[in-house]
């Protein structure tokens, strides 16, 4: 009777104990990795590269996870929403989270996130149409501003509205912005003529250029090892750099012994040549930042696209 | 690069095993109500990050091409379409197998089939570069009137006009659900995040195609089920039969081919202008939704003559024309091959085998379905009161799968209450699909090419009509208006004959 009590008491101990055996052990099932947006793309291209990797490292089987709608919220709500045990976590393009935190009535925030490593940096870019009559940003901007809201550019999604925003504004331009659902429907508009410009990323560059389009330049700081005869905006006297990057995710709140596992795998992981070649085969440019990099790129990242945002909100929200 | 080192490339026991293996995955999933084949290809994507590029690009091909043909099976025997494209074949095949004609509907659609994926796949190797200029021409005003076009085909189904414009009306609501594209703003979403992203179609088919037909099994005795008896027919019967109608085979295979083209407007318009065609046209003295074969006949071989066409654009400029070329442009991409123009010049060896293994999936099929026929119509020997449970669990599976939500499948088993009302008060279910498909085709159009022409300072109108092709298109769209008015008067005047006698 008596041990039987004893053993009725101890249970709780016993069990804390058990967790913290098990902490230590993470990881002990499958890991999910939710991915806000559809199969095949480049976020989703990410994160199964990443999973596979992390996987092997940690032991464990890493499973993908699409969860897309609402251009991305619903998946990048569900993160927010899960468990901060380890066992799921998040891939999604920065800033797609901030920018909808800002434009719309999202039930996350930026600090709903525990970001724990950046994969890659691809920046954005305008390209024109093949039947334009300008290549270059100055001819586009001389173009442009003798006629006032003309000139069309399309995009498809957050981002690459904003990207668009910035342009027009930064080079004292009116453009005239017009939504489509996907990247291929973007640049079957872009290459039949039926818009001028297109506002997309680097990742566009290739089909774009194959099929004669033109590119106009890249909001990178520097110019990309992948493409170096592509100009970027801020050498052409235009202020303005802007991308995605691709951020490993946990929501808020993990355990620091699960932090840390996760952390030494992926910053183990993150020097391996066959994910870098896997990298530079989906024309992802590779750039890894750990948990305090990441976290100083993002902050700086926040402050420039705020104003951007803010200026434009009616222009977002109701175009 | 020679046909020689491609055949050599092809004819090698690992393709061969991959080619079939997909197929049969595509088959599989595409039977399943709620999978198609855009669900297993994404389940297999990783599987080809290992292999050679042209294997892996053959494995999802495969998918793609019995994922369209799949849907068919369960169409025809359950009346539970697999997939959307499979809904005009429910409408023909399941009143044949009530007749005791299983085996011969199924011969129909796995042989059209056969013939539409073939037109495809030959129009892919031997028209890309030309058809994906012609593809881009399509801008706003282009594809508004395409769209438009698709509209006019429900007239073209049986039953009450009335009816069929209600539920057309009703597709055209559900898509206007969820947050704007081009404006950005809400509608119908009460504040909810799941109603912001929309109703997609998926969840929507399975609801008034799957579990309304459980539904109304429900409760059924016994004996009220219709008694399937088995009769046998040979497989050359149909095939000649089929051969026959190859000007319906042909046209139904172009339909297909032209309006897989396009990006976006996809594979469910392609299926229902073809069989509203073939309705326009058969000679057979059977009633439509009755048992025509001509109705099997142009939507499947139109469903599997835009798998081919749908990589056209993909393959020459970059741009995937379907989700599920979409999801293989992916698979491309991360074996570092870049698609456009240059694909044919920098890797023809990919190019050009995955181009004739193209081909290969369709005999793969051929031969899977046609074996497999006798052991699919095993089905109608299971009793009812197995199927139902069996079918609401995939459907249920199916509706979660494809945006991992459970709103997803509140949607469906919601629609399928209605439209089991629906069928008792005989609206017919396929022009809602027909709405929900092409109401945000026809308003995103509409609206970007409006604010094209108000930034380019012309009116709307001049801007619809400013090239050629709109023009010819608006000329299409007259046209069909005026046949399916035609073909509702000539309706009436029968009917009244038929009373009158």
């Amino acid at each position: 009777m008596k041990t039987k009590l004893a053993l009725l008491l101890s249970a709780p101990f016993l069990l804390a104990a058990t967790s913290a055996v098990q902490a230590q052990d993470y990881p002990t099932k499958n890991i999910q990795i939710i991915v806000p947006y559809s199969a095949g793309g480049g976020g989703d291209t990410v994160a199964r590269i990443v999973a596979d990797r992390l996987g092997e490292e940690l032991g464990q089987q890493i499973n993908v996870v699409n969860r897309e709608g609402a251009g991305g919220e619903i998946g990048i709500d569900e993160i927010a929403r899960s468990d901060a045990d380890g066992y799921t976590l998040g891939v999604f393009g920065y800033p797609d989270n901030f920018v909808l935190e800002h434009t719309r009535d999202t039930s996350f925030t930026f600090e709903s996130f525990d970001y724990l490593a950046a994969f890659d940096d691809m920046p954005m870019g305008v390209f024109a149409s093949p039947n334009s009559q300008y290549s270059t940003l100055e001819a586009l901007v001389s173009y442009g501003q003798e006629r006032p809201g003309e000139l069309i550019i399309g995009e498809s999604g957050a981002l690459g509205l904003l990207h668009a925003l910035a342009f027009a504004e930064r080079s004292e331009m009116q453009i005239t912005p017009i939504r489509y659902s996907g990247g291929g429907e973007l640049m079957n508009a872009l290459l039949g003529n039926h818009i001028d410009l297109a506002s997309t990323s680097s990742m566009s560059h290739d089909p774009i250029v194959g099929s004669n389009g033109k590119p106009i330049g890249f909001a990178a700081e520097e110019r990309m090892e992948m493409f170096p005869d592509v100009p970027t905006f801020k050498e052409q006297g235009l202020d303005l750099v802007m991308g995605v990057s691709r951020v490993l995710v946990a929501p808020t709140g993990l355990p620091d012994d699960i932090r840390e596992a996760l952390i030494t795998a992926l910053d183990a992981i993150s020097t391996n040549e066959a994910m870098m070649a896997n990298f530079e085969n989906a024309a992802i440019p590779y750039r890894y930042l750990d948990d305090s990099a990441v976290n100083e790129m993002l902050e700086q990242s926040n402050n420039v696209l705020m104003p951007v945002i803010e200026n434009n909100l009616d222009q977002i929200n109701g175009n | 690069m020679d046909i020689v080192s491609i055949l050599l490339n092809l004819f090698t026991p690992s393709v061969f095993l991959v080619v079939f293996a997909g197929v049969l995955v595509g088959i599989v999933v595409g039977a399943i109500p709620g999978l198609n084949g855009a669900i297993g290809i994404s389940l297999l994507l990783p599987l080809t990050f290992t292999m050679e590029p042209q294997t892996g690009l053959l494995l999802l091909g495969g998918i793609y091409m019995g994922g369209m043909y799949g849907g068919s099976i369960t169409a025809i025997l359950i009346n539970v379409p697999g997939d959307v494209v499979a809904a005009p074949v429910a409408m023909e095949g399941y009143p044949l197998t009530q007749q005791g004609r299983a085996k011969e509907a199924l011969y129909y659609s796995i042989f059209s089939s056969m013939f539409g994926g073939f037109i495809g796949v030959l129009v892919l190797i031997l028209f890309t570069p030309p058809l994906a200029r012609f593809a881009l021409q399509f801008g706003p005003a282009e594809m508004f009137f395409v769209s438009l076009s698709g509209l006019i085909i429900v007239g073209a189904l049986s039953g009450s006009v009335l009816k069929a414009a209600f539920a057309v009306l009703l597709g055209l609501f559900i898509s206007t659900v969820g947050v704007d594209l081009i404006t950005g703003s809400e509608r119908f979403t009460f504040d909810n995040i799941d109603l912001r992203s929309g109703i997609s179609v998926v969840p929507v088919v399975l609801g008034l195609f799957c579990f309304a037909e459980m539904f109304l099994n429900i409760g059924k005795k016994p004996g009220e089920q219709v008694q399937y008896r088995d009769q046998t027919i040979s497989r050359m019967t149909v095939v000649k039969d089929i051969l026959k109608q190859r000007f319906l085979v042909w046209k139904s295979g172009l339909i297909g081919t032209v309006v897989g083209l396009l990006p976006g407007v996809g594979t469910t318009l392609a299926v229902f202008m073809s069989y509203g065609d073939a309705k326009r046209v058969s000679r057979r003295n059977i009633p439509f939704e009755q048992g025509n074969p001509d109705g099997i006949i142009a939507a499947e071989s139109a469903n599997n003559a835009t798998v081919g066409s749908s990589m056209v654009p993909l393959l020459a400029l970059g741009v995937p024309g379907s989700p599920t070329s979409a999801i293989i442009a992916g698979a491309l991409v991360i074996h570092g091959i870049v698609l456009g123009p240059s694909l044919f010049v920098s890797r023809p060896d990919i190019a050009f085998t995955f181009l004739y293994g193209m081909l290969l999936t369709v005999v793969a099929m051929t031969i899977i379905g046609a074996v497999g026929i006798k052991y699919f119509s095993y089905i109608l020997k299971i009793k009812m009161e197995y199927i139902v449970p069996t079918v609401l669990v995939f459907a249920l599976f199916g509706a979660y799968s494809l945006r991992n939500s459970l709103f997803d499948v509140f949607i469906a088993i919601l629609l399928g209450i209605v439209g089991a009302i629906f069928k008792k008060i005989h609206v017919p279910l396929a022009p809602i699909i027909i709405g929900v498909v092409l109401g945000p085709l026809i308003e995103t159009n509409l609206a970007r090419a409006m604010r094209i022409a108000s930034a380019r300072n012309m009116p709307l109108w001049e801007y619809l009509m400013a090239t050629p092709l709109s023009k010819g298109l608006v000329a299409l769209v007259v046209i069909m208006l005026i046949v399916v008015i035609r073909m509702r008067h000539k309706e009436k005047v029968a009917a009244k004959g038929v009373k009158n006698a």
